[in-house]
Formats: C-alpha cells, structure tokens, sequence
C-alpha cells in the first residue's frame, strides 16, 4: 500500500521535473494550425512544411485541421492564440475575402507575415467536347447568351465567394460583361466541380491547373488559359490570360504567420529556418522538390515581400468583393432559413403525430405506448425512475466534464484529468488507493498516447 | 507486356518482406488508432502522411490501406463494446452491436463484424480490378440531381430501419438536419443559428456529436441506475460461456452468403461515388437487410444479420472509393484524397492511362500491385483483428464503477482531439444530455448522426439543383436521376405490399 503511494509520488515528481519551462525557444512542441481539411492542398503543404521544420528546430511540430466557416475558425483560432510562436497558422487566400465578406474582424493586419510559400493562380477549364477553345470564344458565347436571353452559362469550382468564384467574377468584369452574366453554382471544392464538368452539370470551371491535372493529362477536359502573370510551370502550354488579351490575374496563396506582437527572439529563428527550407534546390526530398513533385507552385517570399503582397491582394479582392456586380452574386437566392424552418415545422408535425398514436392507442387497447418493440431489457427502465440518486448521479458526470472544459486550458491536461477521473472513481464506489492507482497508469498513459503517439497537442498548464 | 507477365511482375512487387513489414505495422497501427473514440480512419491516415515520405510508392500505398481496412474495423470495438462508434459508418449498427454486448454476446457481434469485414472488403478489391473503369465512367454521370436523390435513399433508410417506430425515426432524422444546419454553409454567404457563438459558425463538429450521443449518453444512463454491480455480474456470466471468436461466425458467413454479396454490391456501388461512402453505403444495405430479413423484429436489438450486412458493405464501400480516385484523380472521400496526394509525390499521376499495360507496363505493374495489397491489407486484418477482439474483451470485465469514468475520460479527449477545441467537449457533453432525453421518449439516435453528416450535403445538392434548372421536372427527367426515385419508391412502399400478404411484423 506505501509502496504503492511512493510510486504515485514519485512518477507526479518526474512528470512535474521533466516538464519545466524554459526560455529559449523553441523548448517544447510547436501547433501548426491549417484552417482546411486533412487531406486537402493546403493540409498536404502544411504536413510537408511541418516535417522539415521539425528537423530544422528539433521539437515537434504537429498539424492541427481546424477547419470549417470557410476558413474563418482556423485562421483566428491560429491568429488569436498566446503569441509566443508555439502557435503557427498556414495562412490561406481567404484570410483577405473573409473580412470583406463580413464574417470575421480578422484580417492580415492581425498576423506577423513569416514566409510565403506557394501561389498557384486560377485556370479556366471546360470538358474536351465543348466547342470554346479559347477565352475570347468563351466570352463571345456568354455574350451571346445575354443578348439573346438563353440560358446563361454556368461554372463551379468552389464555394460562393471563394478565390475561384472571385477569378471567374474579375475575368468576366475585364471583359465588360457582369458577374452574374455566368451562373455560380457553388461546390464543396475543385474535385466535385470537375466531375460535374464531366457529368454536364455545368458548362465551365475555375480551379488551379494542379487541382485538374489527371482530367488534364487524361484529355477529359481543357484549358483555355491561366491568370498567371508568366505560363505556370508544369503546364507551359496553357496560355495566360493576358496573352489572350485580358489583363487580369488572380491565385490563390500560402503562407506561414504568428499572431500580431510576437517576439523578435521567437520570430527570428523561425524565420531563419523556415528560409533555409524554402529556398533549397528541388532535389533529394527537400520542400521544392515535394511541391514540383505535386505540381504545386513553389515561389515564396521572405517576410517584408510576403507583408507588401498581402496588403496587395487585400486592396484588390477588396475593390472587386466591393463592386455592385459581385455584391449582386453574393446576395442569395434562397433563404439561409428556408432548410432550418422547413425542418422546424416537420419536426413539430412528427411530435404531433407521436402524440396522437400514442393517444389513439391508448384508447383503443389500453395499453401505454403499443407501436413500440417491447424492451429486450425491461430492468433498464425499473432502474431509470426519477430517484434522487439518479438526478445527483447526472449530476456529477455533467459537472466533471463542465469542470473539465473549463479548467483544463489554465490548469493543463494532467492535474484536471486526474482530479476528473479520481473524484468519479471515487463517487461510483471505488476505494481511494485502488483509485489512485488507476489513475496514476490511465492518466499519463492517456497523454502518452494522445501527445506523444498520435501528435494531438493536450495543455500543459501549470505544469508548463 | 501481357497481363500474366504483369500480375507475375506485381506479385513480385508485393512478396517483399520490406512491404509485409509495413503492413503488419500498418495493421496494428490502424487497430490502435481507430479503436480510439474520436480517431477517425481519415485521421489516422493524415498521421501516416509523413512517414510515407519514406517509402516507396507501393509501400506507402499499402501503407494506407492497410491502416483504413483496420481502422474502419477497428471502429466497431468501441461500438460494440461502449458503444461508442469509432466511425459514423459503424452508427447503423451500434445498437445491434452493444445490445449483443449486454447479452454477454460480444465475442459473436465483434466476430460477424469481423469476418463479414473482411469478406466485403476482399469482394470490393474484386471490384476494384475487374470493373474500375468501367464504373468510373458510370460515377462521372451522377450531377447534382442524381446525388440528391440518393442522399434522400440514404436518409429514407435510417428512418424506415427504426425499430421503436418510424415516426420517432424522423424526428430524429429532423433533428440531425437541423443541427447540420447550424454554422456558415457552402452556398450562403452568412452563418445561421449560431445564436452568438463564434465556434458554431464553422458548424456541429459530428465526432463529438456522434461520441455524446452515444458514449456520454450511455454513461449517464448507466450512473442513473442503482444497481451498477448487478450488470456486471450478469454481462460476466454469460460471458464465460463464450470461447471462440470464430465458432458460431463462419456458419453464419456461409448461410447469408447471398445476403452478404448483396450487401457488398451496394457498398461497392454507393462508395465509388465521390462524396456518398462508406456512411450512406452502411445505412442503406442495413435497411435493405431489414427489409429482406424473415427477422426484422430483431433489427436494433441483437441482430447480427444487421451487423453482418452493413459492416460488409462498408468495408466494401472503400475499395469502392479508389475507383474515381484511380481512373480520374477524383477522390472520393478524404483517404483516398490523401492516398492520391501521395501517388502524385511518387510521380505517378492517376488516370485512365494507368490501366494500359501495354502503354505503360511500369505503371500497370503497379495498378496490380495496388489490388494485391487491398488483398493483403483485408487477409492481415483477419489475425489481427482476431488479437484486438480477444484484447478489447477484456474492457469488458473490468467492473462498470470504474469503467465509467474512464469512459468519460476517453469521450472528452476523443472530442477534443478532432480539432483541439474545447467548444466541442461542450457539444459533446450536450449531445449527451440530449441523447439521454431522447432515449427516455425511446427515439433512435442512429439518424441524428446520418442527418448531421448528410444535412449539409442534402441542402447543397438540393440548392444546386434549383440554381442550374429552371423547373421540377429536370429532377426526374434523367436515367439514374429516375431510376434513383423508383427505388426510393419501391423502399418506402413494400410495407404496403407486404400488408396485402399478410406479414403484420413488417408493417409496425
């Protein structure tokens, strides 16, 4: 039993003695947030970057997906965090719309730019069996179409108001016709846009050329130009749209930054090693070579070039998110809560109708609730009647878990889980060592597992 | 280069002891994460990603393979066991799983869910090599149209499998899509019911939803009642006269050998769909088998047919997803996302191009290589999933009263990791109370998570549709578009006919 009690002590002191903070930095593993999905484009660039990071600085660097709101949960999460530079965020194109569409405050003024790492422009792409072969047949077409009054045209590649709807909307402005003279279709992403483009569900699409390139190389579909300022390389026989005649670029890009205010001791490192990884030549599995191997366009830019870009693109997807035509497309033309309240009234029907089976049977045949299964287990609702032990049971889960959620973040993962997990061992009967000993294996292994094992950052807390 | 000389080339490819290494890693690796609440197959792949930068090209595809196979499987243990689902594929049949449990039968639900894994997942690589591009050609017809239309089969099912009753199957399907609805969708340019909370614009996360309903629940229904010990006592009684995994399974296999292939038809179908899945493929041969079965009042309690035949069809489901991923570069789901990232790393790009053996007899060797290692991927899952089950198990014996707060440990972590936000350990703690209402009122919680993984898609099509037509009818007047609602037909009207002869038990 002492023994026992020894041990606990002992295994709490190594945690706490291993654990202590340190001042040079970096001392302890470092979060990269990426605001899109595992899987993705950008989640694939980050997972790269973070790997070489990880040799360059010696600690950890694990990639977080908080993804959702298009963007908008990732890059604040990323951008608002403590700015000690153990928090990264692989900021994206649409860190300068989201602001201008009114869905956050943040905007790249609330990041310190570090590198730049990619630029992969927009490209105009319909199926290899539609007549247009160039942008200027295309735009004959679409004007045509707005003369005549026939069924406009339509295109996808991403979500409304997404970079590509924003390239499709600048081309078409350029060309003196209206942004919704071609009809948006919105999509969760270039993949399902292509296999519409394939299936004829719309008649173009405007995504990167590397997002396209098996349909590409497969002759399925065709490019008729990209809106780069040079050819993309990779793709040198696509044209730019200002060969064609329309002075008009816009690209998505990537970039790494740490929230506003962040030290020059921590940035400076960082930015060192972040250069050194960028700017090897593209062979034996540097970051260059994984990017080419991807097709992914691999031009960056230091610190200063990456800030006056930023300022750059913003004034100009500004200026073009502020236009009447655009503001015209983003206006929808269903209700946001047409879907919530039709499913409002089903469910008030459904609850209705409940409760009039339930009445009619109970009428009928005097029994309760007749339409259902008899129960496999009838024990399970004896031993649910509303007692007090029940109500105080419920009780105390819910509050653990709520004390959880609310301390963990300062107190850190160790110190509340275990506290969690003895008061319930303890509340549900088990005697105090035994309990103890339970959560001296469970606990650390738990972080072991999770922190060390699987790269799910837990907090630190207290124990720093 | 014949087809001989290739499959002799691939097999030479595959009989490398550095690759079997990598699988039999890949397996337990897979086992381990996806048998974590909260650890999703896709998660456990996005870990692999950069040590696949450090194998070769069939190394690294087998690699990821290996590890879904047994991370899909490996979703069913906590299902079965805590019943909380590792995968939303496995929510068709949690109740079936756990209410075996709670009959002492776990050994024959993890068992079924084993063998009827491995048997779908082999008929889908079957698939895969035979018919790939011709089904390919097939998924590129489906516009928005024909995907609404399934995605209405889909959720049709979840409400006509409910056991209690169908009208209390809706409502949690309703209640699934309004909580889809929450947060900042793909067509509106503002959030909606986030009623102020900035975490809700990016929407319910479904991994803590799913672990709340399920597990949270499940723990506060087990605190609620007195008798903790006697539960126990009778799970560990009925326990012991359990020997073997396998014993009563492979009878079963053989005499739902028909049903089986069914199921696996349907998996291989629904996931070459980019964006359908393993998900909808489960519900949908689950209701099929309800439908079908001479049994469906077991369905939802017990009922290892229902195992059987969805986790088949899941498992067949994701040699499904490598078809559009192979022969266009679509991806469809997340994993083969991944997957096709890191084909293009090994400079192989994916297309219609890579099954031609004699253009290109190196990236033919490969292709055959690939389906040898889906079947290596499902035959090393037999073993090691055997070992996992025979682990898992012994969850079971250790007594509730100190199981459950280890279970409430892994559900708070299992909802934070997804995202690392505390937000979601709240939303897990509130789907917990509200799947413990709900189950009060007896209403299935099965369709709440179909309705919150669906919902958003549903609306997205639905709205697709109305923005590229002009009038109703274009929902009907395409082939598979109209072949889809006949079936949705013929699903919600054969409880009619099946009153006309005389089958009351079906009729509910």
């Amino acid at each position: 039993m002492n023994r026992l009690g020894i041990l606990l002590l002992a295994g709490l002191l190594a945690i706490a003695g291993g654990c202590r903070r340190e001042s040079v930095y970096p001392s302890r593993p470092i979060t990269m947030i990426c605001p899109w999905a595992a899987g993705g484009g950008t989640d694939r660039v980050s997972r790269r970057l973070a790997m070489h990071l990880e040799q360059e600085l010696g600690v950890p660097v694990s990639v977080v997906n908080a993804t959702g709101g298009k963007g908008v949960t990732g890059h604040n999460r990323g951008l608002i965090a403590r700015p000690d530079g153990y928090t990264l965020t692989m900021m994206t194109f649409e860190l300068n719309t989201m602001h201008w569409m009114g869905l956050t405050e943040l905007s790249y003024r609330d990041s310190q730019p570090l590198v730049s790492v990619n630029e992969d422009y927009a490209a105009l792409l319909v199926a290899s069996d539609a007549p247009w072969k160039s942008v200027s047949e295309l735009e004959q077409e679409v004007r045509s179409r707005v003369e005549s009054g026939d069924k406009k045209l339509t295109a996808s590649g991403t979500a409304a108001g997404g970079a590509w709807h924003l390239a499709l909307a600048g081309w078409l402005d350029n060309a003196g016709l209206a942004a919704d003279d071609v009809v948006w279709i919105p999509s969760e992403g270039a993949n399902p846009s292509l296999q519409q483009l394939m299936s004829g569900g719309v008649s173009m699409v405007c995504c990167s050329l590397p997002e396209a390139r098996s349909l590409l190389e497969a002759g399925e579909v065709r490019a008729l130009g990209v809106m780069s300022p040079t050819r993309a390389v990779g793709f040198e026989d696509v044209s730019t749209f200002i060969e064609q005649g329309r002075d008009w670029t816009l690209g998505g890009w990537r970039g790494l930054g740490v929230p506003k205010n962040t030290p020059a001791r921590v940035t400076e490192p960082l930015i060192a090693a972040l250069q050194r990884i960028v700017s090897q030549p593209a062979v034996d599995g540097s970051f260059a070579e994984f990017m080419e191997q991807q097709k992914f366009d691999h031009t960056w830019r230091a610190p200063d070039q990456f800030q006056e870009f930023l300022a750059e693109n913003d004034r100009k997807l500004g200026a073009l998110l502020q236009s009447e035509a655009m503001k015209s497309i983003t206006v929808n033309r269903f209700s946001p809560m047409a879907f919530p309240s039709a499913l409002l009234i089903l469910i008030a029907i459904t609850l209705v109708g409940i409760f009039l089976t339930a009445w009619y049977c109970k009428n009928s045949n005097g029994e309760v609730v007749p339409n259902s299964i008899p129960d496999p287990q009838p024990s399970d609702q004896e031993g649910t009647a509303d007692s007090l032990h029940t109500v105080i049971s419920f009780g105390v889960i819910v509050l653990a878990v709520a004390a959880y959620a609310l301390l963990a973040e300062p107190v850190g993962f160790l110190i509340t889980a275990a506290c969690v997990v003895f008061l319930l061992l303890l509340w549900l009967g088990t005697r105090w060592l035994p309990a103890a000993g339970i959560v001296a294996v469970f606990v650390p292994g738990l972080y072991f597992v999770f922190d060390f094992v699987l790269r799910v950052p837990l907090p630190r807390g207290w124990l720093g | 280069m014949s087809d001989v000389e290739t499959l002799w080339a691939a097999m030479a490819t595959v009989a490398d002891w550095r690759l079997l290494v990598v699988i039999a890693a890949s397996a337990a690796y897979g086992l381990a994460v996806g048998s974590i609440p909260g650890l999703t197959a896709t998660m456990a792949v996005a870990l692999l990603v950069p040590l696949t930068f450090y194998l070769n090209d069939v190394q690294a595809i087998a690699a990821i393979v290996t590890t879904v196979t047994c991370s899909i499987f490996a979703g069913d243990l906590p299902a079965t066991l805590v019943r909380i689902p590792g995968t939303p594929a496995s929510a068709a049949y949690a109740n079936d799983a756990y209410a075996l449990t709670r009959q002492g039968k776990h050994q024959l639900a993890l068992g079924t869910s084993l063998l009827f894994s491995v048997l779908g997942g082999l008929f889908g690589t079957l698939v895969l090599c035979l018919a790939a591009p011709a089904l390919a050609r097939l998924a590129t017809r489906f516009t928005s149209y024909e995907y609404f239309w399934l995605y209405v089969l889909g959720l049709s099912c979840a409400v006509i499998v409910s056991s209690e009753s169908r009208l209390r199957g809706a409502l949690a399907l309703w209640i699934g899509l309004l909580l889809s609805a929450v947060g900042l969708g793909t067509d509106f340019a503002q959030p909606r019911l986030t009623f102020g909370f900035d975490e809700l614009i990016s929407g319910i996360n479904f991994i803590p939803a799913m672990i709340g309903l399920f597990g949270m629940s499940e723990v506060l229904r087990n605190v609620s009642r007195q008798k903790l010990a006697e539960a126990d006592a009778l799970q560990l009684a009925s326990d012991s006269k359990q020997s073997s995994v396998f014993h009563s399974v492979l009878p079963l296999a053989w005499r739902r050998k028909w049903t089986l292939l069914r199921s696996s038809v349907i998996g291989s179908l629904v996931g070459m769909l980019p964006g359908a899945g393993a998900d909808i493929a489960s519900w949908i041969a689950y209701a099929v088998s309800k439908r079908f079965s001479k049994t469906p009042q077991d369905y939802g309690n017990g009922s290892v047919e229902g195992i059987g035949d969805a986790t088949g069809a899941n498992n067949a489901a994701l040699g499904g997803a490598w078809i559009p991923a192979l022969v266009f570069g679509i991806p469809g789901d997340s994993v083969t996302a991944i997957a096709v990232g890191v084909l293009l790393m090994k400079n192989i790009t994916p297309g219609p191009g890579i099954f031609d053996a004699t253009e290109n007899p190196q990236q033919a060797v490969l292709v055959v290589s690939i389906y040898l290692v889906f079947v290596l991927a499902n035959l090393v899952l037999l073993p090691f999933g055997w070992w996992a089950i025979r682990g898992g198990s012994l969850l079971i014996q250790i007594p509730r009263r100190i199981l459950l707060p280890l279970i409430v440990m892994f559900c708070i972590v299992g909802s934070y990791a997804m995202s690392g936000s505390y937000f979601d350990v709240w939303v897990m703690l509130l789907m917990g109370v509200l799947g413990f209402v709900l189950e009060r009122f007896q209403v299935p919680l099965g369709p709440i998570v179909l309705g919150l993984i669906m919902g958003a898609p549903l609306e997205h099509r639905f709205l697709q549709c109305l923005t590229a037509s002009t009038d109703m009818t274009s929902f009907f007047s395409r082939p598979i578009a109209l072949a889809l609602v006949l079936l949705l037909a013929l699903l919600w009207l054969a409880p009619l006919l099946s009153i006309k002869r005389g089958n009351p038990s079906a009729t509910e």
